[in-house]
Protein backbone atom coordinates (compact mmCIF):
# COMPACT_ATOMS: atom_id res chain seq x y z
CA UNK A 1 0.00 0.00 0.00
CA UNK A 2 1.17 3.41 -0.92
CA UNK A 3 0.63 6.66 0.96
CA UNK A 4 -0.68 9.77 -0.75
CA UNK A 5 2.69 11.58 -0.53
CA UNK A 6 4.44 8.58 -1.98
CA UNK A 7 1.90 8.46 -4.79
CA UNK A 8 2.40 12.13 -5.59
CA UNK A 9 6.17 11.70 -5.59
CA UNK A 10 5.85 8.68 -7.85
CA UNK A 11 3.57 10.47 -10.29
CA UNK A 12 5.88 13.50 -10.39
CA UNK A 13 8.90 11.33 -11.19
CA UNK A 14 6.86 9.43 -13.72
CA UNK A 15 5.87 12.62 -15.52
CA UNK A 16 9.45 13.80 -15.47
CA UNK A 17 10.73 10.56 -16.90
CA UNK A 18 8.06 10.31 -19.56
CA UNK A 19 8.75 13.82 -20.75
CA UNK A 20 12.48 13.27 -21.13
CA UNK A 21 13.45 15.11 -17.97
CA UNK A 22 15.80 12.43 -16.63
CA UNK A 23 15.62 10.90 -13.16
CA UNK A 24 14.99 7.44 -14.58
CA UNK A 25 17.10 5.61 -12.02
CA UNK A 26 15.34 7.32 -9.09
CA UNK A 27 11.98 6.47 -10.62
CA UNK A 28 12.92 2.82 -11.03
CA UNK A 29 14.20 2.64 -7.45
CA UNK A 30 10.99 4.18 -6.14
CA UNK A 31 8.84 1.75 -8.12
CA UNK A 32 10.90 -1.09 -6.68
CA UNK A 33 10.63 0.22 -3.14
CA UNK A 34 6.87 0.82 -3.26
CA UNK A 35 6.24 -2.39 -5.18
CA UNK A 36 3.80 -0.72 -7.55
CA UNK A 37 2.85 -2.09 -10.92
CA UNK A 38 3.98 0.32 -13.66
CA UNK A 39 5.35 -2.25 -16.04
CA UNK A 40 5.08 -0.43 -19.35
CA UNK A 41 7.00 2.58 -18.16
CA UNK A 42 9.57 0.49 -16.28
CA UNK A 43 10.14 -1.60 -19.37
CA UNK A 44 10.55 1.36 -21.69
CA UNK A 45 12.97 3.33 -19.56
CA UNK A 46 14.73 0.39 -17.93
CA UNK A 47 15.59 -0.97 -21.35
CA UNK A 48 16.93 2.38 -22.47
CA UNK A 49 19.46 2.25 -19.62
CA UNK A 50 20.34 -1.40 -20.19
CA UNK A 51 20.85 -0.97 -23.90
CA UNK A 52 23.29 1.86 -23.38
CA UNK A 53 26.58 0.30 -22.23
CA UNK A 54 27.82 3.57 -20.76
CA UNK A 55 24.82 4.00 -18.51
CA UNK A 56 24.86 0.32 -17.67
CA UNK A 57 28.40 0.23 -16.35
CA UNK A 58 27.68 3.35 -14.33
CA UNK A 59 25.25 1.25 -12.30
CA UNK A 60 27.86 -1.19 -11.00
CA UNK A 61 26.41 -4.15 -9.05
CA UNK A 62 22.96 -2.57 -9.23
CA UNK A 63 22.95 -3.59 -12.88
CA UNK A 64 21.64 -7.04 -11.98
CA UNK A 65 18.83 -5.63 -9.85
CA UNK A 66 17.79 -3.56 -12.82
CA UNK A 67 17.89 -6.60 -15.09
CA UNK A 68 15.59 -8.39 -12.68
CA UNK A 69 13.18 -5.46 -12.46
CA UNK A 70 13.04 -5.00 -16.22
CA UNK A 71 12.66 -8.75 -16.83
CA UNK A 72 9.61 -8.88 -14.57
CA UNK A 73 8.17 -5.77 -16.20
CA UNK A 74 8.77 -7.29 -19.62
CA UNK A 75 6.91 -10.43 -18.63
CA UNK A 76 4.02 -8.36 -17.31
CA UNK A 77 3.80 -6.58 -20.66
CA UNK A 78 4.09 -9.87 -22.52
CA UNK A 79 7.39 -8.77 -24.14
CA UNK A 80 8.64 -12.31 -23.74
CA UNK A 81 11.41 -11.89 -26.30
CA UNK A 82 12.95 -9.18 -24.16
CA UNK A 83 12.53 -11.22 -20.98
CA UNK A 84 14.33 -14.19 -22.49
CA UNK A 85 17.30 -12.20 -23.71
CA UNK A 86 17.73 -10.82 -20.24
CA UNK A 87 17.38 -14.26 -18.69
CA UNK A 88 20.43 -15.47 -20.65
CA UNK A 89 22.62 -12.89 -19.00
CA UNK A 90 21.98 -14.08 -15.47
CA UNK A 91 24.35 -16.24 -13.44
CA UNK A 92 23.03 -19.42 -11.79
CA UNK A 93 21.07 -18.77 -8.61
CA UNK A 94 17.77 -19.30 -6.80
CA UNK A 95 16.65 -15.81 -7.66
CA UNK A 96 17.14 -16.67 -11.31
CA UNK A 97 15.18 -19.87 -10.80
CA UNK A 98 12.26 -17.74 -9.68
CA UNK A 99 12.53 -15.62 -12.81
CA UNK A 100 12.63 -18.70 -15.00
CA UNK A 101 9.47 -20.00 -13.38
CA UNK A 102 7.91 -16.55 -13.82
CA UNK A 103 8.77 -16.72 -17.52
CA UNK A 104 7.01 -20.06 -17.84
CA UNK A 105 4.02 -18.53 -16.13
CA UNK A 106 4.05 -15.51 -18.46
CA UNK A 107 4.07 -17.86 -21.45
CA UNK A 108 0.99 -19.59 -20.08
CA UNK A 109 2.84 -22.90 -19.59
CA UNK A 110 0.95 -23.57 -16.38
CA UNK A 111 2.02 -27.13 -15.63
CA UNK A 112 5.70 -26.44 -16.12
CA UNK A 113 5.46 -23.29 -14.03
CA UNK A 114 3.59 -25.19 -11.32
CA UNK A 115 6.37 -27.83 -11.24
CA UNK A 116 9.05 -25.14 -11.11
CA UNK A 117 7.37 -23.34 -8.22
CA UNK A 118 6.76 -26.55 -6.30
CA UNK A 119 10.42 -27.52 -6.51
CA UNK A 120 11.47 -24.03 -5.50
CA UNK A 121 9.13 -24.30 -2.53
CA UNK A 122 10.71 -27.57 -1.44
CA UNK A 123 13.95 -25.70 -0.92
CA UNK A 124 12.35 -22.59 0.53
CA UNK A 125 8.99 -23.48 2.06
CA UNK A 126 8.74 -20.04 3.58
CA UNK A 127 9.20 -18.01 0.42
CA UNK A 128 6.24 -15.66 0.38
CA UNK A 129 6.70 -14.53 -3.22
CA UNK A 130 6.49 -18.06 -4.58
CA UNK A 131 3.37 -18.84 -2.56
CA UNK A 132 1.80 -15.75 -4.03
CA UNK A 133 2.78 -16.75 -7.56
CA UNK A 134 0.78 -19.93 -7.07
CA UNK A 135 -2.26 -17.86 -6.12
CA UNK A 136 -1.68 -15.58 -9.10
CA UNK A 137 -1.48 -18.57 -11.44
CA UNK A 138 -4.75 -19.96 -10.13
CA UNK A 139 -6.36 -16.56 -10.64
CA UNK A 140 -4.94 -16.23 -14.15
CA UNK A 141 -6.43 -19.57 -15.13
CA UNK A 142 -9.80 -18.56 -13.74
CA UNK A 143 -9.62 -21.18 -10.99
CA UNK A 144 -11.07 -18.99 -8.27
CA UNK A 145 -11.71 -21.69 -5.69
CA UNK A 146 -8.15 -22.91 -6.06
CA UNK A 147 -6.87 -19.36 -5.66
CA UNK A 148 -8.96 -18.98 -2.50
CA UNK A 149 -7.70 -22.30 -1.16
CA UNK A 150 -4.06 -21.38 -1.73
CA UNK A 151 -4.53 -17.93 -0.28
CA UNK A 152 -6.24 -19.28 2.83
CA UNK A 153 -3.40 -21.74 3.38
CA UNK A 154 -0.91 -18.93 2.91
CA UNK A 155 -2.68 -16.77 5.46
CA UNK A 156 -2.66 -19.57 8.03
CA UNK A 157 1.12 -19.21 8.03
CA UNK A 158 1.57 -15.54 7.18
CA UNK A 159 -1.44 -14.08 8.95
CA UNK A 160 0.13 -10.65 9.24
CA UNK A 161 0.23 -10.11 5.50
CA UNK A 162 -2.32 -7.34 5.06
CA UNK A 163 -2.08 -7.22 1.30
CA UNK A 164 -2.93 -10.90 1.16
CA UNK A 165 -6.01 -10.40 3.33
CA UNK A 166 -7.08 -7.57 1.02
CA UNK A 167 -6.51 -9.69 -2.05
CA UNK A 168 -8.60 -12.47 -0.53
CA UNK A 169 -11.37 -10.04 0.37
CA UNK A 170 -11.43 -8.68 -3.17
CA UNK A 171 -11.58 -12.17 -4.67
CA UNK A 172 -14.50 -13.00 -2.37
CA UNK A 173 -16.29 -9.79 -3.36
CA UNK A 174 -15.84 -10.51 -7.05
CA UNK A 175 -17.45 -13.92 -6.48
CA UNK A 176 -20.22 -12.26 -4.44
CA UNK A 177 -19.17 -14.22 -1.32
CA UNK A 178 -19.78 -11.18 0.85
CA UNK A 179 -19.82 -12.84 4.27
CA UNK A 180 -16.37 -14.27 3.70
CA UNK A 181 -15.15 -10.89 2.44
CA UNK A 182 -16.55 -9.32 5.61
CA UNK A 183 -14.49 -11.74 7.70
CA UNK A 184 -11.31 -10.63 5.90
CA UNK A 185 -12.02 -6.97 6.52
CA UNK A 186 -12.75 -7.75 10.16
CA UNK A 187 -9.26 -9.25 10.46
CA UNK A 188 -7.77 -6.18 8.81
CA UNK A 189 -9.64 -3.75 11.05
CA UNK A 190 -8.51 -5.70 14.13
CA UNK A 191 -4.86 -5.47 13.17
CA UNK A 192 -4.87 -1.96 11.66
CA UNK A 193 -7.79 -0.09 13.26
CA UNK A 194 -6.60 3.33 12.19
CA UNK A 195 -6.72 2.71 8.44
CA UNK A 196 -9.96 4.21 7.09
CA UNK A 197 -9.72 2.09 3.92
CA UNK A 198 -10.69 -1.07 5.78
CA UNK A 199 -13.59 0.53 7.66
CA UNK A 200 -14.93 1.85 4.37
CA UNK A 201 -14.60 -1.46 2.56
CA UNK A 202 -16.21 -3.30 5.48
CA UNK A 203 -19.11 -0.86 5.50
CA UNK A 204 -19.60 -1.32 1.75
CA UNK A 205 -19.68 -5.10 2.18
CA UNK A 206 -22.12 -4.94 5.11
CA UNK A 207 -24.44 -2.68 3.14
CA UNK A 208 -24.28 -5.08 0.21
CA UNK A 209 -25.23 -8.05 2.40
CA UNK A 210 -28.18 -6.01 3.66
CA UNK A 211 -30.65 -6.45 6.49
CA UNK A 212 -31.35 -4.00 9.29
CA UNK A 213 -28.52 -5.03 11.61
CA UNK A 214 -25.94 -4.92 8.86
CA UNK A 215 -27.15 -1.53 7.67
CA UNK A 216 -26.89 -0.10 11.16
CA UNK A 217 -23.40 -1.57 11.52
CA UNK A 218 -22.43 -0.27 8.07
CA UNK A 219 -23.45 3.20 9.09
CA UNK A 220 -21.20 2.97 12.15
CA UNK A 221 -18.25 2.03 9.97
CA UNK A 222 -18.97 4.80 7.50
CA UNK A 223 -19.01 7.14 10.49
CA UNK A 224 -15.68 5.70 11.65
CA UNK A 225 -14.24 6.33 8.18
CA UNK A 226 -15.41 9.92 8.28
CA UNK A 227 -13.82 10.27 11.68
CA UNK A 228 -10.52 8.78 10.53
CA UNK A 229 -10.38 10.87 7.36
CA UNK A 230 -11.44 14.14 8.95
CA UNK A 231 -14.62 14.21 6.90
CA UNK A 232 -12.88 13.95 3.55
CA UNK A 233 -14.23 10.64 2.37
CA UNK A 234 -16.93 11.26 -0.24
CA UNK A 235 -17.67 7.55 -0.36
CA UNK A 236 -18.30 7.40 3.38
CA UNK A 237 -20.52 10.48 3.35
CA UNK A 238 -22.57 8.98 0.54
CA UNK A 239 -22.63 5.71 2.45
CA UNK A 240 -24.24 7.41 5.44
CA UNK A 241 -26.98 8.81 3.23
CA UNK A 242 -27.58 5.46 1.56
CA UNK A 243 -27.75 3.70 4.93
CA UNK A 244 -30.15 6.26 6.35
CA UNK A 245 -32.45 5.82 3.41
CA UNK A 246 -32.31 2.03 3.47
CA UNK A 247 -32.84 1.86 7.23
CA UNK A 248 -35.80 4.21 7.03
CA UNK A 249 -37.35 2.03 4.36
CA UNK A 250 -36.98 -1.14 6.38
CA UNK A 251 -38.27 0.45 9.58
CA UNK A 252 -41.38 1.87 7.93
CA UNK A 253 -44.40 0.70 9.87
CA UNK A 254 -42.27 -0.71 12.66
CA UNK A 255 -42.36 0.51 16.22
CA UNK A 256 -40.81 3.75 17.39
CA UNK A 257 -37.43 2.39 18.59
CA UNK A 258 -36.69 1.15 15.14
CA UNK A 259 -37.81 4.42 13.62
CA UNK A 260 -35.21 6.20 15.73
CA UNK A 261 -32.63 4.14 13.94
CA UNK A 262 -33.14 6.42 10.98
CA UNK A 263 -30.93 9.02 12.74
CA UNK A 264 -31.98 11.90 10.50
CA UNK A 265 -29.46 14.31 12.04
CA UNK A 266 -26.56 12.16 10.92
CA UNK A 267 -27.98 11.99 7.45
CA UNK A 268 -28.48 15.73 7.13
CA UNK A 269 -24.98 16.38 8.44
CA UNK A 270 -23.56 14.09 5.79
CA UNK A 271 -25.75 15.69 3.13
CA UNK A 272 -24.56 19.16 4.10
CA UNK A 273 -20.93 18.09 4.02
CA UNK A 274 -21.42 16.58 0.58
CA UNK A 275 -23.14 19.67 -0.76
CA UNK A 276 -20.33 21.84 0.54
CA UNK A 277 -17.74 19.64 -1.12
CA UNK A 278 -19.51 19.61 -4.47
CA UNK A 279 -20.14 23.34 -4.37
CA UNK A 280 -16.45 23.88 -3.88
CA UNK A 281 -14.96 21.31 -6.19
CA UNK A 282 -17.58 20.14 -8.69
CA UNK A 283 -20.23 22.85 -8.94
CA UNK A 284 -21.47 21.49 -12.25
CA UNK A 285 -22.55 18.34 -10.47
CA UNK A 286 -24.15 20.03 -7.46
CA UNK A 287 -27.67 19.86 -8.87
CA UNK A 288 -27.30 16.17 -9.58
CA UNK A 289 -26.09 15.56 -6.06
CA UNK A 290 -28.94 17.53 -4.50
CA UNK A 291 -31.61 15.68 -6.44
CA UNK A 292 -29.90 12.36 -5.74
CA UNK A 293 -29.97 13.13 -2.00
CA UNK A 294 -33.59 14.20 -2.25
CA UNK A 295 -34.29 10.93 -4.05
CA UNK A 296 -32.73 9.01 -1.16
CA UNK A 297 -34.72 10.81 1.51
CA UNK A 298 -37.98 10.06 -0.25
CA UNK A 299 -36.97 6.51 -1.15
CA UNK B 1 -43.68 -6.38 -31.61
CA UNK B 2 -41.20 -9.24 -31.70
CA UNK B 3 -39.49 -10.82 -28.71
CA UNK B 4 -36.22 -9.48 -27.37
CA UNK B 5 -34.30 -11.65 -29.80
CA UNK B 6 -35.58 -9.59 -32.71
CA UNK B 7 -34.64 -6.23 -31.30
CA UNK B 8 -31.75 -4.39 -32.86
CA UNK B 9 -29.28 -2.35 -30.83
CA UNK B 10 -27.55 0.56 -32.47
CA UNK B 11 -24.60 1.98 -30.58
CA UNK B 12 -23.17 5.41 -31.30
CA UNK B 13 -19.47 5.92 -31.87
CA UNK B 14 -18.90 7.92 -28.71
CA UNK B 15 -20.74 5.47 -26.47
CA UNK B 16 -18.87 2.54 -28.01
CA UNK B 17 -15.39 4.04 -27.98
CA UNK B 18 -15.69 5.40 -24.44
CA UNK B 19 -16.37 1.92 -23.04
CA UNK B 20 -13.55 0.23 -24.94
CA UNK B 21 -11.06 2.95 -23.99
CA UNK B 22 -12.13 2.57 -20.36
CA UNK B 23 -11.32 -1.15 -20.42
CA UNK B 24 -7.97 -0.39 -22.00
CA UNK B 25 -7.15 2.08 -19.29
CA UNK B 26 -7.58 -0.65 -16.67
CA UNK B 27 -6.16 -3.62 -18.54
CA UNK B 28 -5.54 -5.75 -15.49
CA UNK B 29 -8.99 -5.36 -13.95
CA UNK B 30 -12.62 -6.09 -14.69
CA UNK B 31 -14.51 -2.91 -15.57
CA UNK B 32 -18.12 -2.02 -16.19
CA UNK B 33 -20.34 0.77 -17.39
CA UNK B 34 -23.92 1.64 -18.27
CA UNK B 35 -25.48 2.28 -21.65
CA UNK B 36 -27.66 5.34 -22.07
CA UNK B 37 -30.26 5.91 -24.73
CA UNK B 38 -33.86 5.26 -25.70
CA UNK B 39 -36.13 3.28 -28.01
CA UNK B 40 -35.79 4.80 -31.46
CA UNK B 41 -38.64 7.21 -32.11
CA UNK B 42 -38.58 6.08 -35.74
CA UNK B 43 -38.69 2.32 -35.21
CA UNK B 44 -39.64 0.68 -31.96
CA UNK B 45 -37.69 -2.44 -32.91
CA UNK B 46 -34.45 -0.51 -32.47
CA UNK B 47 -32.80 0.59 -29.24
CA UNK B 48 -30.54 3.60 -29.75
CA UNK B 49 -27.54 3.62 -27.43
CA UNK B 50 -26.41 7.21 -27.74
CA UNK B 51 -24.07 7.48 -24.79
CA UNK B 52 -22.36 5.47 -22.06
CA UNK B 53 -20.91 6.08 -18.62
CA UNK B 54 -17.90 4.07 -17.43
CA UNK B 55 -18.54 3.00 -13.85
CA UNK B 56 -15.87 1.10 -11.91
CA UNK B 57 -12.52 -0.61 -12.18
CA UNK B 58 -12.44 -2.19 -8.72
CA UNK B 59 -14.88 -4.02 -6.46
CA UNK B 60 -17.61 -4.08 -9.07
CA UNK B 61 -19.81 -6.23 -6.86
CA UNK B 62 -20.35 -3.71 -4.07
CA UNK B 63 -23.75 -2.03 -3.85
CA UNK B 64 -23.27 1.43 -2.39
CA UNK B 65 -21.16 2.96 -5.20
CA UNK B 66 -23.41 1.29 -7.78
CA UNK B 67 -26.62 2.58 -6.24
CA UNK B 68 -25.42 6.15 -6.00
CA UNK B 69 -24.10 6.14 -9.59
CA UNK B 70 -27.33 4.81 -11.06
CA UNK B 71 -29.29 7.52 -9.25
CA UNK B 72 -27.00 10.31 -10.43
CA UNK B 73 -26.74 9.02 -13.99
CA UNK B 74 -30.51 8.63 -14.41
CA UNK B 75 -30.99 12.09 -12.92
CA UNK B 76 -28.59 13.61 -15.43
CA UNK B 77 -29.93 11.99 -18.56
CA UNK B 78 -33.64 12.22 -17.84
CA UNK B 79 -33.44 15.89 -18.73
CA UNK B 80 -32.43 14.86 -22.25
CA UNK B 81 -35.23 12.36 -22.59
CA UNK B 82 -32.77 9.48 -22.19
CA UNK B 83 -32.40 6.73 -19.61
CA UNK B 84 -30.16 3.82 -18.67
CA UNK B 85 -30.86 1.18 -21.28
CA UNK B 86 -28.20 -1.46 -20.70
CA UNK B 87 -24.97 -2.62 -19.12
CA UNK B 88 -21.40 -3.11 -20.29
CA UNK B 89 -18.90 -5.48 -18.72
CA UNK B 90 -15.29 -6.38 -19.47
CA UNK B 91 -13.87 -9.42 -17.71
CA UNK B 92 -10.51 -9.39 -15.96
CA UNK B 93 -9.01 -12.20 -18.00
CA UNK B 94 -8.37 -12.15 -21.74
CA UNK B 95 -10.10 -15.37 -22.68
CA UNK B 96 -12.97 -15.21 -20.21
CA UNK B 97 -16.18 -15.04 -22.23
CA UNK B 98 -18.55 -15.93 -19.41
CA UNK B 99 -21.11 -13.54 -17.97
CA UNK B 100 -20.37 -13.51 -14.26
CA UNK B 101 -22.95 -13.26 -11.47
CA UNK B 102 -22.33 -9.56 -10.94
CA UNK B 103 -22.98 -8.72 -14.59
CA UNK B 104 -26.18 -10.74 -14.60
CA UNK B 105 -27.41 -9.14 -11.37
CA UNK B 106 -26.79 -5.64 -12.60
CA UNK B 107 -28.31 -6.53 -15.95
CA UNK B 108 -31.38 -7.88 -14.16
CA UNK B 109 -31.70 -4.72 -12.12
CA UNK B 110 -31.50 -2.47 -15.18
CA UNK B 111 -33.97 -4.57 -17.12
CA UNK B 112 -36.51 -4.07 -14.36
CA UNK B 113 -36.68 -0.45 -15.47
CA UNK B 114 -35.96 -0.99 -19.16
CA UNK B 115 -37.06 -4.49 -20.16
CA UNK B 116 -35.17 -4.52 -23.46
CA UNK B 117 -31.83 -3.83 -21.73
CA UNK B 118 -28.91 -5.80 -23.17
CA UNK B 119 -25.57 -6.69 -21.63
CA UNK B 120 -22.58 -5.97 -23.83
CA UNK B 121 -19.51 -8.03 -23.02
CA UNK B 122 -16.09 -6.96 -24.29
CA UNK B 123 -14.61 -9.47 -26.72
CA UNK B 124 -10.85 -9.36 -26.24
CA UNK B 125 -10.00 -11.48 -29.26
CA UNK B 126 -11.88 -9.09 -31.54
CA UNK B 127 -10.26 -6.13 -29.81
CA UNK B 128 -6.85 -7.62 -30.54
CA UNK B 129 -7.80 -8.21 -34.18
CA UNK B 130 -8.69 -4.55 -34.41
CA UNK B 131 -5.05 -3.51 -34.35
CA UNK B 132 -4.46 -5.70 -37.39
CA UNK B 133 -7.21 -3.85 -39.22
CA UNK B 134 -9.26 -7.00 -39.63
CA UNK B 135 -12.34 -6.15 -37.60
CA UNK B 136 -15.53 -4.57 -38.96
CA UNK B 137 -18.08 -5.53 -36.36
CA UNK B 138 -18.23 -4.17 -32.81
CA UNK B 139 -15.67 -5.71 -30.46
CA UNK B 140 -18.46 -6.63 -28.06
CA UNK B 141 -20.74 -9.58 -27.56
CA UNK B 142 -24.46 -8.91 -27.27
CA UNK B 143 -26.37 -10.73 -24.53
CA UNK B 144 -30.14 -10.53 -24.06
CA UNK B 145 -32.66 -12.07 -21.72
CA UNK B 146 -34.61 -14.92 -23.23
CA UNK B 147 -38.18 -15.95 -22.49
CA UNK B 148 -37.15 -17.87 -19.36
CA UNK B 149 -35.36 -14.76 -18.05
CA UNK B 150 -31.86 -16.17 -18.55
CA UNK B 151 -29.09 -14.17 -20.16
CA UNK B 152 -27.73 -15.66 -23.35
CA UNK B 153 -25.25 -14.58 -25.98
CA UNK B 154 -26.94 -13.58 -29.22
CA UNK B 155 -25.58 -15.63 -32.10
CA UNK B 156 -21.95 -16.18 -32.95
CA UNK B 157 -22.17 -13.23 -35.24
CA UNK B 158 -24.43 -11.12 -33.05
CA UNK B 159 -23.18 -8.41 -35.38
CA UNK B 160 -26.52 -8.38 -37.11
CA UNK B 161 -28.33 -7.39 -33.92
CA UNK B 162 -25.68 -5.10 -32.47
CA UNK B 163 -24.78 -2.41 -34.95
CA UNK B 164 -22.30 0.40 -35.00
CA UNK B 165 -24.22 3.52 -35.88
CA UNK B 166 -21.20 5.06 -37.61
CA UNK B 167 -19.49 2.44 -39.80
CA UNK B 168 -16.11 4.10 -39.30
CA UNK B 169 -16.26 3.67 -35.52
CA UNK B 170 -13.62 0.91 -35.47
CA UNK B 171 -11.24 3.02 -37.53
CA UNK B 172 -11.62 5.92 -35.14
CA UNK B 173 -11.22 3.54 -32.20
CA UNK B 174 -7.95 2.16 -33.62
CA UNK B 175 -6.65 5.68 -34.00
CA UNK B 176 -7.47 6.52 -30.43
CA UNK B 177 -5.81 3.34 -29.22
CA UNK B 178 -2.59 4.23 -31.06
CA UNK B 179 -2.61 7.68 -29.55
CA UNK B 180 -3.22 6.17 -26.08
CA UNK B 181 -6.43 8.16 -25.66
CA UNK B 182 -7.50 5.73 -22.97
CA UNK B 183 -5.41 7.67 -20.52
CA UNK B 184 -8.03 10.44 -20.59
CA UNK B 185 -11.10 8.41 -19.68
CA UNK B 186 -12.59 9.06 -16.23
CA UNK B 187 -15.08 6.77 -14.52
CA UNK B 188 -17.37 7.01 -11.49
CA UNK B 189 -14.71 5.27 -9.37
CA UNK B 190 -12.33 8.15 -10.14
CA UNK B 191 -15.08 10.67 -9.37
CA UNK B 192 -15.82 9.12 -5.98
CA UNK B 193 -12.13 9.37 -5.11
CA UNK B 194 -11.93 12.95 -6.35
CA UNK B 195 -15.13 14.78 -7.23
CA UNK B 196 -13.33 17.13 -9.60
CA UNK B 197 -13.05 14.21 -12.04
CA UNK B 198 -16.09 14.13 -14.29
CA UNK B 199 -17.61 10.77 -15.27
CA UNK B 200 -19.36 12.50 -18.14
CA UNK B 201 -15.95 12.85 -19.82
CA UNK B 202 -16.83 16.12 -21.54
CA UNK B 203 -14.22 17.09 -24.09
CA UNK B 204 -12.92 13.53 -24.42
CA UNK B 205 -13.63 13.47 -28.13
CA UNK B 206 -12.89 17.08 -28.98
Amino acid sequence: MVTKTEEIQLNQLENQVENGGGGVWEYLCLVRKLKVRRSEIVLKHGLSILNDSGKRSALGPDEWTLYEQVAIAAMDCQSLGVAQVLKKKFPESKRVGKLEALLLEAKGMWEEAEKAYTSLLEDNPLDQVIHKRKVAMAKAQGKSSLAIEHLNKYLEVFMADHDAWRELAEIYVSLQMYKQAAFCYEELILTQPTLPLYHLAYADVLYTIGGLENLIAARKYYAATIDLTGGKSTRALLGICLCGSAIAQISKGRNKEDKDMAAPELQSLAATALEREYKQKAPAKLNLLTSALRNLKIA
Amino acid sequence: MGSNGELKYEISQNAYIKLVLHSLRHKTAAVNGVLVGRISPKDDGVVEISDSVPLFHSNLALLPPLEISLIMIEEHYVAQGLSIVGYFHANERFDDVELCGVAKNIGDHISRYFPQAPILLLNNKKLEALSKGKERSPVMQLCVKDASKNWRVVGADGGSKLLLKEPSANVVLSDYISSEKWKDVTDVDDHLDDVTKDWLNPGLFN
